[in-house]
Formats: structure tokens, sequence, C-alpha cells
């Protein structure tokens, strides 16, 4: 015992878990830099890159990093690169980390919803903002846990240094060992100095998953609350239990003044308008394809400024498709879309643009989108959701920025969960703060992808009165695609309804709605009518 | 030069040190001032070798045993032992330093071969397979001691047929290995089972081998082998010393023939003048060890 306290606090090993340390230092950091590199490489558009960081990730996956290190250290010296033993070693545990940490990075990245990404496209963010605001903050947090894995491995596997003469912890315990053969008291020693270090990267993992919890903010919970031997109930419904259920629902529909009922009178006055309104977006001959199956078969279409147009249909009507092609989130393969009189995606010569140049352009031209899944971005506040996108896309300053989400949140009805995180909120208040949040930077034009399809019913209808209020008062150009028939009539000025990828019947609303000419649109209409009953009761 | 020595006799905790202790003292007596002057013919050498006068050279060794190569149990900063004051010395006679390079025994002349060391000084036999990869200065004899566990339960008598169905533990890249291969045709011959090997990578792991019953035999140095005895006197014994057809030497990289030529210079001086033997005494090492330096070298 005596000699083990005396092996373990002995200078000489105490200096190689320093040694250890700066071989695992350099495995990690060089680890990182690489692995993001051929993360990049492995998620890029171009086939090339991807298949240089596979070929490297088969390599340096697949041979012992016993190997690895020995030829860093005598195999370079022949090229004429003599790296000092322990810039040996780390570059060789670097090179052996890089595809762990790219493969970590790159299914972080993957993991996240790819309604956000959407999102955040449709909001015009280049793909640099979208990494750096949406991506990268909830990748970094799904990956922690799997990076301190990676730093507990690669601290062991710097023992390995050990064969290339690098005076680390394990290759003192040996020659320790083979000088005085206390065999096993140096080896226990040793093997506590280990337990030490990775004890001291596991306190450390947890702090950070500790210090980046998004819900550390809504609930003080404290650092002990991580420790494994705590039972706590992390899920976030305990957090805030009493603000996110029906409740809370009622006071919010109440704050929004009642809608105005369009007589026959308005409608009248109404369309006559539009109808003198210049072209917002214009449809002419849309094709796409995915794979063997076609989606849209030359669709036309064309919305004046502050017309309400409803795309009605049975599901995989391609109604989806036709607005995510209005604002170019899917590229056709044929066919014209112009918004304000501009094609979206092309240059003057008809050339494609780059995706950094589309997204420029979606936040110049303006047009707004609001999902069927919300696809808030779910580490932000309900207000940084409206205002972190103003920021960052159409450099508004922070004072703007939060005064406008602070604005948008109030006309939707939410001032008081501003802060909350979209998990906290309900459906139908998340969908609002989506609204808000593509309103916030004035689009010309709003396109709604079946808003209130993902609600349960009782929340559907906060959120079609808000879209209501903006057709009426605001006399926002919107394109709407949905199943609400009742909704539809109120607001749409007109239907376009779509089966198979074409529009079969294409009028004002009322006229189509109350009496379809298409016996497609008849038959959908009557199955909608029988299924929706008792909400057309309330 | 290292104060080994002393430093040890002061701090010497291990039964077999103390052991060591009175033969050592008597060695130090018998020979004061060991290699405290340089031999004469040193002088002359770093005028005619001058081009490592002031540089510092790296030494790659195997530092796991005790009496050739280890680090100082009580300044575990420090190599200590007979390989080490030699090549200090050889260093003081050309007028260069040394640093020291620790690796497994096997990666010790590619070590040299790419360049990350300047020299082995480190135990290690010169042999025709060897001096493919570098260059040897032989400078001593070579006895083995055949190390196995108290009482010889296997009854090993040597390098033969008493190996066969025995294991032995030996370090990757000893001459050793092949010479127990070699039995296995011999045991097969006589109907008897084959000797296993067991491959290490340093002696503390050879003879903890021996002592977890493990391996039956360790054959290596014969030193080494009597210090494993030394620290281990109750679980291990020396079965029998037998002769190998092989001198230690100093390998050098093989395009380097103007380096090959100072050290050999250095340790025909070394020898001649009789601190090599000397460094035999003052570490407990068999004074039978001792040859006049030689050359092994192939293309």
């Amino acid at each position: 015992m005596s000699l083990f306290l005396h092996y373990l606090s002995m200078p000489y090993l105490l200096e190689g878990i320093q040694v250890t340390f700066q071989v695992t230092a350099l495995g990690l950091g060089g680890g990182v830099i690489l692995g993001l590199i051929l993360a990049w490489m492995q998620l890029s558009r171009f086939r090339m890159l991807a298949a240089l960081a596979r070929g490297y990730a088969i390599i340096f996956r697949g041979t012992p990093l016993l190997l690895q290190m020995v030829f860093a250290y005598n195999a370079l010296p022949h090229i004429g690169i003599k790296l000092p033993a322990i810039i040996a070693a780390g570059l060789a545990l670097a090179c052996n980390e890089a595809p762990f940490i790219a493969e970590m990075l790159r299914s972080a990245v993957l993991g996240v919803d790819r309604g956000q990404v959407s999102a955040g496209q449709a909001l015009g963010m280049t793909p640099g903002v979208l990494m750096r605001r949406v991506i990268a903050p909830q990748a970094i947090r799904t990956m922690i846990p799997a990076f301190g894995n990676e730093s507990v491995s690669a601290l062991k596997n710097s023992s390995l240094a050990s064969v290339i003469a690098v005076q680390e912890l394990t290759l003192r315990s040996t020659q320790l060992a083979s000088s005085t053969f206390d065999f096993f008291s140096i080896f226990f020693a040793s093997g506590l100095l280990y337990l030490v270090l990775t004890g001291a990267i596991s306190v450390i993992q947890l702090f950070v998953e500790w210090w980046l919890d998004l819900d550390r903010t809504a609930r003080p919970r404290r650092f002990a609350d991580y420790l494994p031997w705590r039972r706590v109930d992390m899920t976030p419904g305990a957090a805030a239990p009493a603000l996110d259920t029906g409740p809370v629902v009622q006071p919010d529909i109440v704050e929004l003044a009642p809608p105005k009922a369009l007589t026959r009178e308005d409608r009248a006055r109404r369309s006559a308008t539009i109808a003198r309104n210049n072209i917002a977006v214009e449809v002419k001959d849309l094709r796409k394809r995915y794979d063997a199956q076609s989606v849209l078969q030359g669709v036309d279409l064309t919305v004046r400024v502050g017309e309400v147009v409803a795309l009605m249909g049975p599901s995989g009507s391609g109604k989806s498709t036709l607005l995510r092609c209005i604002n170019h989130l899917e590229n056709p393969d044929s066919g014209i879309v112009r918004v304000g009189g501009r094609r979206l995606g092309f240059r003057d010569d008809g050339r494609p643009l780059p995706p950094r140049e589309i997204a420029d352009e979606r936040a110049s031209v303006g047009v707004g989108m609001v999902f069927q899944q919300f696809n808030l971005f779910s580490h932000l506040t309900a207000k940084e959701n409206v205002a972190g996108p103003l920021r960052w896309v159409h450099g508004l300053t922070r004072l703007d920025a939060d005064r406008r989400a602070r604005e948008l949140l109030d006309r939707v009805g939410l001032s008081h969960r501003a802060d909350a995180l979209p998990r906290h909120l309900s459906g139908g208040q998340q969908q609002r703060v989506a609204i808000a949040r593509a309103l916030a930077p004035n689009p010309s034009v709003l396109l709604l992808d079946e808003p209130t399809s993902a609600l349960d019913p009782e929340l559907v209808n906060e959120v079609l009165e808000v879209i209501r209020r903006l057709a009426i008062d605001d006399g926002l150009t919107m394109v709407i695609s949905t199943h609400q028939i009742r909704f539809a009539d109120e607001v749409a000025d007109r239907v376009a309804f779509l089966s198979d990828g074409m529009i079969v019947e294409e009028g004002p609303a009322h006229e189509v709605l109350s009496n379809p000419r298409h016996p497609l649109t008849a038959r959908f209409l009557s199955v909608m009518e029988a299924e929706k009953v008792p909400e057309a009761v309330r | 030069m290292h104060n080994g020595l002393f430093t040890r006799a002061r701090h010497a905790s291990l039964p077999w040190r103390k052991a060591a202790l009175g033969a050592i003292l008597a060695a130090a007596f018998l020979i004061p001032a060991t290699a405290q002057a340089l031999p004469a013919g040193c002088a002359a050498l770093k005028e005619k070798y001058p081009d490592w006068k002031g540089k510092t050279l790296v030494n790659a060794i195997n530092p796991h045993t005790p009496g050739y190569e280890s680090i100082d149990p009580k300044d575990p900063s420090k190599y200590v032992g007979f390989d080490i004051d030699l090549g200090e010395e050889i260093g003081e006679c050309l007028g260069f330093k040394l640093t020291y390079k620790a690796v497994t025994f096997a990666a010790l002349l590619t070590t040299l071969a790419s360049g990350q060391a300047d020299i082995v000084i480190s135990d290690i036999y010169a042999t025709e397979e060897r001096a493919k990869a570098a260059d040897f200065i032989t400078y001593s004899k070579v006895f083995d001691g055949v190390l196995v566990a108290k009482g010889n339960p296997k009854k090993i008598t040597g390098i033969n047929n008493s190996l066969c169905g025995a294991a032995a533990a030996e370090n990757t890249g000893f001459v050793e290995v092949p010479l127990v291969q070699a039995l296995i045709p011999i045991c097969k011959a006589e109907g008897k089972p084959e000797p296993t090997l067991q491959l290490y990578d340093n002696n503390a792991n050879c003879i903890q081998a021996i002592l977890a019953g493990r391996a039956d035999t360790y054959i290596n140095d014969v030193n080494t082998v009597d210090n494993a005895v030394k620290a281990y006197p109750d679980k291990l014994e020396k079965a029998i010393a037998v002769t190998i057809p092989y001198s230690v030497g100093i390998a050098v990289p093989k395009d380097k023939p103007k380096f090959r030529e100072a050290v050999m210079a250095a340790m025909m001086e070394i020898y001649k003048s009789g601190d090599q033997l000397a460094l035999l005494k003052k570490w407990g090492l068999d004074p039978e060890n001792l040859m006049e330096p030689g050359l092994l070298t192939v293309n």
C-alpha cells in the first residue's frame, strides 16, 4: 500500500500525465478540425469531395491506431517529414479520431429536423447562416455525450504513443516497473491516474450538458441534478406543466379581435379591386417528378396582389410541392415561377443560382412560408424565432428586431409567451409563432402549407383566426393549402382544386365550394363535409 | 556520467539490491575513479572526427534491462546502466552528448533507420539478419541464462529438447525467438509436443509471464536473468547459463560509414584503456563478457 501511494504521488508519473494530456489534446483538437472538414466534405453537394472523405474514413477507421502511430513516427521521416514524437503521436491520434468525430458531426447535423432547415431556407438564410444559427447549436447539443465518449477513448488511446517513445503515463509506468520490479503497485497507481483523468472528462461533459441545457433557464436546474445517481424528471413537460395545456389557449383567443364577416357586396368589391392589382405570383406549366412519380404535371396559376388563393385537393395531389416550388425550396423540372415579376432561383441567362444567392434572393423578393409541422427553431424562444432571422438575414439591430418580434407576437396573441421554448408551447401557439416569424420581414406573399393539419381539433380555430385577420384586415397576398372548407370559403378569394398534379378546377371560392363542376372536386368536398361534421357544428 | 551507484546504495529497498550492494561496492573500491579521465586517444579522435563535436545525438534504447539500461528508480528522469555509461563515454570521447528515446525492443532498429535516432546502444545482439538494417560495432560476448520458476518444474536444461512442450516467453525481435523455433522440427521428430512462444515487448512482461504461470521459461542475457532471480528469489531461478554465438553490438545507420568509423575508434580506445572492464565491474556484470570491439556489416 505504501509503495502504491509512493508511486501514485511520484513526480515522474505525474509528469507522464502531462504528456498524456498533450497527446490527447493534440489528437482531439486535430481530430475536431479534421473531422469538421471531413463532415463538411461528406455533406457537400459535390460528389467528388464526399467520395474523398469516404475514402479517408475507410483507411483511417479501418487500420489500427498502433500502426498509424508507427507510420507517423517511422515512415514519414523517409519522405522528409521528421516530426517530434509527441507531434507524431498527436497527428496519428488526430487522423484516427477524425473519421469518428466526422461521423458524430454528420449524424448530429442530419439529426436536426429537416423542417427547421426548410424554414430557415424559406426565411432567406444562406447555407452558412443556417449552419451557424440553426443546425450547429442543435447539433452540438446532441453531440456532447458522444463527444465525451470520444474524449475518454482518445485519452486511453494516447497510451499507444508509448510504442513510439512518447514518455507518457503508460511508457513511464512500464519503464518504472522494469527497473524496480514493483509491477503491480505501479500499474495500480497508473490505472488510478487514468481513472482520475477520464473521471474529469465525465465531469466536464456533465457540466457542458448542464450549461447548454435549454431548460436550465426555464426552471433553475442545479448541476447536481445531472449526476448519475440523481433521479430527476428531465422531461420538459414537468418543468412547466401549467403553461402548455388547454386552459391557457382560451384566453389567447379572447385577446384577438373578432373577425369581420364579409358580406356578398364586400366580396364583389374585393374581387373587383384585386382584378386590377398586379400579379404577385405567376406559375406557368410547372412540372416536377420525384424519381418515377410525377407530382406536378403542368400547373398554371396566377395570384394577384392582395388575393388569397386556397389550394385544395386530396393528399398527394401536389399542393405542398407547388408551394415549395413557388419559393424554390424545390427545384421544378420545367416551367416558370415568377414572384413579383422575378424568376426565383435563376440568373437572367436562365442558369440556376447557387444556394447562397437563392437565399439572398428569397430574402429580397419576400416570400414567407408557414409549414404544416410549424418548424420552429426548437433551440430558440418564441421571440428569438421571430427576431433571430431579422438580425441574421435582414441585418436589423437587436433592438429593432426585438421590438418587431414583440409587436408580431402581440399581433398573434402570444406576447406573454415570448420567452417560452417551442416545446413548451401548444401546437396552436407554435403555429402562431411560426406565422409571426414568417410575417416579420414583411413578405409580399405568404405561403401556408396546411397550417392546421397537424393541430388537435380544439387548437385549429386560434390559428385560422390569425390567418383570417391577415387576409381580411391586412390584405396580405396568400396561397394556402388547406382541408378546411368553411375556412376557405370565408377567407379565400379563389380556390384551385388539384388532383394528380394538375389543377382540375379553379374559380371564385364560394362558387367552387358550393357548386363544384368537376366530379373529382364534388366527390372530395362531399367526403370532407361528411368527415368534418362535428367541426361544422361548432 | 550518472552517479546511480551511490544513490542506489543509500535508498536500496529491495532484497536483490541489498544483495548486489556488496559486490558493487567491492567493485567500486577495487577500481577507483572509474572512467573519470577519458582515454588518452580521445583528444586525437576529436581532431580526426570533428563532425559530431558539440552535437547532441539521440540514443534509442529499450530501457527494461536493469544493469544495462533502465530508468533510475530513485530519479526516474535518468537512465542508468552499463550501456548508458558506455554510450556517454563514447560521446565524451568524440565530443557529443546523448539524449534518450525509449522504444520497444522490436522498434530499436526501425527507429534508427527512420532517422528518429542516431545510435542504438541497448544490449542488442548483432546478427547477420539485423546487420541488414544497421551496421554494428560489437563490444561484448553473449551468455544467456534460462529463467524458470523456482524448482524448475519442467526440468528445462537449455535451448534443447527439454523445451519440447514448454512455453517460452520472449521479447518480439529477440534472437532467442528463432532458436526456440528451430526446436520445433526436433521435438516433432522425437514425437514430443512443440515448444510454444509468447511474444512480449519488454523484460518485465516476460518475467511476469513466468510469475503468473503463463510461461515456463524466459531465455535472455544472463545478467538480466540473474537480476530477475535476485528480485524474486522465492519464485524464480536460473536453470542454466548457455553460450549463444553472437556478440552485443552498437547499431549505427548504414548510410553513415564515417560515424561508424568514429564510434568504432572511440570504442577501441575505451576497450584498450580498461574503462570497459571497469564499467562491467561497476554494474556487477561478468568480466567474461569483455571482448575486443569488432565490426559486423552486410550489404
